[in-house]
């Protein structure tokens, strides 16, 4: 080192940067220590777990004493599994269905629940109100609704002289039964599509309506495309809770697990009746291993597709 | 300073919950036991008698009674014998025992079955025993056993010109025919319908519980060496005709008042049923008492010769890390009535149940009570009959069971040939991890 650098003069460059790296060091202490209990949280309650799963997918290990590794033989089994088969075919049937339905039928109330009319703050409670009626509340209210002999449904149905299904006791039936009591219960995807259509810049509607844009064109042309990051936000969202769909099944098929002919046999239940009925935790870790697997997939699926119809602000196009 | 009080409280953060129940150590000389059951209604009254006598005779020892819903049990079961914090006892229904049993996840009682107890077992009904017995080990002791007959409503079949209850499958096939009714596609009253339990609680009738092959796999498709599972199945399409979805909902509306003490039998709009004494001692009078006196018990007329029941009910396990299994041992043999003969003759009428041993049956306020419900004694007799069967406790018990569900549901709607769904149950009861 020269001895310039060693003269009164520079050392105070010298006194100043390590002040400024101390300080910028206790800055990321401190940050860290602030998000330590999010840290925590996610490594215990989502890294361990996750990784927990994928290794025990590969054992046979019945909750209780040490795990024994048989490789892929859970793997194996699920595919020879016609009762696995069955529960993913029910969980996909149900979620290609209900997700497009429920997008809709969420996205159109938002759409009438942004307009001016008198009375908009109750309309808004009253079909907000349904999620976040307990579920359990909810399906036994549906089970009544929907009884075959003398449910309200079709009670109507016999006075329009409409023969009423069996719905949730018809194996023809029983998915889109589980299907309008999900979309129900659609009040908070539509409240996050509400507060996206209120950020939609009035102007852009002035602008088209001066172009001679008609209601339909207003919502093809400036409606969806600027709420776009949320329809995907929220497709995503529903996307991951109809594969996860479970609890409305377990609660209305109490006395018929699977329902009539295993019609809705839904796939995160039969993972949860391997893990705690037939105490096949391995098994049923590959299974839900499996699912995570292939809802990555069509995740990634969406997101790449995205690029084509989700517009952010400050894009090119 | 300031980063001790963050790390305190990031330490009070994270310190460990603790949850679920413990057996406590002694506590001045007291034994202290936690029971956990999954009962809920008028049977809590039952629980809360007998702590409180078990505890007022046995001054060393004081029982607790928990009452966990039945949707998590086992899942909250399983948590805490993994956690290393089990109850003392838990009341289980005995088709999952043997799955525990086969993890360690139960102990095996047989060490406990010296001195005093050295009898117990032979005390005991052999169906009874049996029925919480693994590999030879005592794995379960009944608290409440279930038997099953067939149920008939008078009035019912008066009016479809039955004059008699049948006495022969044939019959008793043809009678029910009779007592549907439909009308403009609405049903109104149900003959019979065997429903979800149509194979496993009926089994015995036909011979066609435990068939498993020279391997210890269930072999329920073999037609040589279990053709009464084969014939149950066959006698099961016979209700294929009738349409599943109403009954099945005519059932779910029945069972979601009452308390779950009300079926179509019960409310008048069922011909025959096969129940438990319950039905009779219980729920009638709670939920319908204007059906007492409507009704009749018989055995099932089933094909095996004589009347039969499967071993089943509600058996006392003591799990694995249990802190004070010899005194919970004492305990749920006391519960059983084993020296405990007045007490339980007393109690068990009161829950409409089966008793553990004859012994109990025989003690004056157990036959108080079968001189009040004549009908127990088909019960009774169904206890010691050489047709009844246990099911034999295996690995893969609930899966099988689970199977024999499924099957029975989807051959009754007619979804699955008998043979495609002895096949179904032999695929599922045997899948291994």
């Amino acid at each position: 080192m020269s001895n310039a650098l060693r003269s009164p003069d520079a050392k105070v460059p010298n006194r100043a940067l390590k002040a400024a790296r101390s300080a910028q060091r206790r800055q990321i202490r401190t940050g860290l220590l602030f998000v330590s209990p999010w840290v925590l949280g996610f490594l215990a309650f989502f890294l361990y777990p996750f990784f927990a799963t994928l290794y025990y997918s590969f054992t046979d290990y019945s909750g209780l004493g040490a795990a024994h590794l048989i490789g892929f033989a859970n793997y194996w089994a699920l595919f020879h599994d016609s009762l696995f088969r069955t529960s993913l075919f029910n969980t996909f049937y149900y979620t290609a269905v209900e997700l497009p339905l429920s997008t809709i039928v969420a996205l159109g109330l938002a759409l009438l629940l942004n307009m001016k009319v008198k009375g908009m703050a109750f309309y808004r409670t009253i079909f907000y109100i349904p999620s976040i009626v307990p579920i359990v509340a909810s399906c036994m209210v549906f089970v009544w609704i929907f009884n075959p002999t003398n449910g309200v449904m079709n009670s109507l149905l016999s006075n329009l002289h409409v023969p009423g299904p069996d719905w949730f006791f018809s194996v023809s039936w029983s998915k889109p039964s589980f299907i309008l009591l999900g979309l129900w219960g659609l009040g908070q995807p539509m409240v996050i599509y509400l507060a996206a259509l209120q950020g939609v810049p009035k102007d852009m509607y002035e602008v088209a309506s001066l172009e001679g844009a008609g209601p339909w064109h207003r919502l093809r042309h400036v409606t969806l495309p600027m709420i776009s990051p949320i329809i995907l936000f929220n497709v995503v969202l529903q996307l991951v809770v109809c594969v996860s769909y479970f609890t409305q099944a377990q609660v209305i098929e109490s006395q018929d697990v699977g329902g009539p002919g295993t019609s809705t046999w839904f796939y995160v239940q039969y993972l949860y009746t391997q893990a705690f009925q037939f105490l096949k935790f391995g098994y049923s870790s590959a299974m839900g291993f499996f699912l995570f697997v292939i809802t990555a997939i069509i995740t990634t699926v969406l997101l790449k597709s995205s690029s084509r119809w989700v517009y952010y602000a400050g894009d090119d196009r | 300073m300031k980063a001790l009080a963050i790390g305190s409280a990031l330490t009070v953060l994270l310190a460990p919950g603790t949850a679920g129940a413990s057996a406590l150590k002694p506590d001045g000389g007291v034994v202290n036991l936690t029971w956990e059951t999954m009962w809920s209604g008028p049977t809590l009254l039952l629980l809360k008698q007998m702590t409180t006598a078990f505890n007022a005779s046995h001054p060393g020892i004081r029982v607790t009674e928990e009452n966990i819903p039945s949707a998590t049990g086992d899942a909250k079961l399983q948590s805490q014998i993994a956690a290393g914090d089990p109850p003392d006892i838990f009341t289980e229904w005995n088709p999952v025992i043997g799955e525990y049993a086969a993890k360690g996840y139960i102990l095996n009682m047989n060490t406990y079955l010296t001195g005093a107890y050295k009898g117990f077992v032979k005390w005991m009904y052999p169906l009874a025993a049996a029925t919480g017995t693994y590999k030879g080990e005592l794995v379960g002791v009944p608290m409440s056993l279930n038997s099953w007959a067939l149920y008939y409503n008078k009035s019912i079949m008066k009016a479809a010109g039955i004059m008699s209850p049948p006495t022969t499958l044939a019959q008793l096939t043809a009678d029910q025919a009779k007592e549907w009714i439909i009308k403009g596609g609405k049903l109104s009253q149900i003959g019979m319908y065997p429903g979800a339990n149509g194979y496993q609680y009926f089994s015995t009738f036909f011979g066609a519980l435990n068939c498993f092959n020279s391997a210890g796999q269930y072999d329920y498709a073999n037609t040589k060496t279990c053709p009464g599972a084969t014939a149950l199945m066959n006698w099961l399409t016979d209700f294929k005709s009738y349409p599943y979805a109403q009954v099945n909902s005519m059932n779910a509306t029945y069972g979601a008042v009452a308390g779950g003490d009300d079926d179509p039998f019960v409310a008048g709009k069922e011909g025959f049923n096969m129940d438990g004494p319950w039905e009779g001692a219980q729920n009638i009078p709670d939920a319908n008492p204007s059906m007492e006196g409507n009704f009749g018990v018989i055995p099932f007329p089933g094909t095996v010769g004589g009347p039969s029941t499967i071993g089943q009910g509600n058996f006392n396990i003591i799990p694995e890390g249990a802190s004070n299994s010899k005194d919970a041992f004492e305990f749920i043999t006391w519960l059983a009535g084993y020296n405990n003969v007045k007490f339980t003759s007393n109690i068990d009428p009161q829950g409409g149940w089966v008793p553990a041993g004859p012994q109990i049956a025989a003690a004056p306020a157990y036959q108080a009570y079968v001189k009040k419900f004549p009908w127990m004694t088909t019960y009774l007799e169904q206890m010691s009959s050489k047709y009844s069967q246990a099911p034999v406790l295996t690995t893969n018990q609930e899966q099988a069971n689970t199977a024999m569900a499924t099957a029975s549901n989807d051959v009754q709607d007619g979804s699955m040939s008998p043979a495609a769904a002895l096949k179904y149950i032999d695929t599922q009861a045997n899948a291994s991890s």
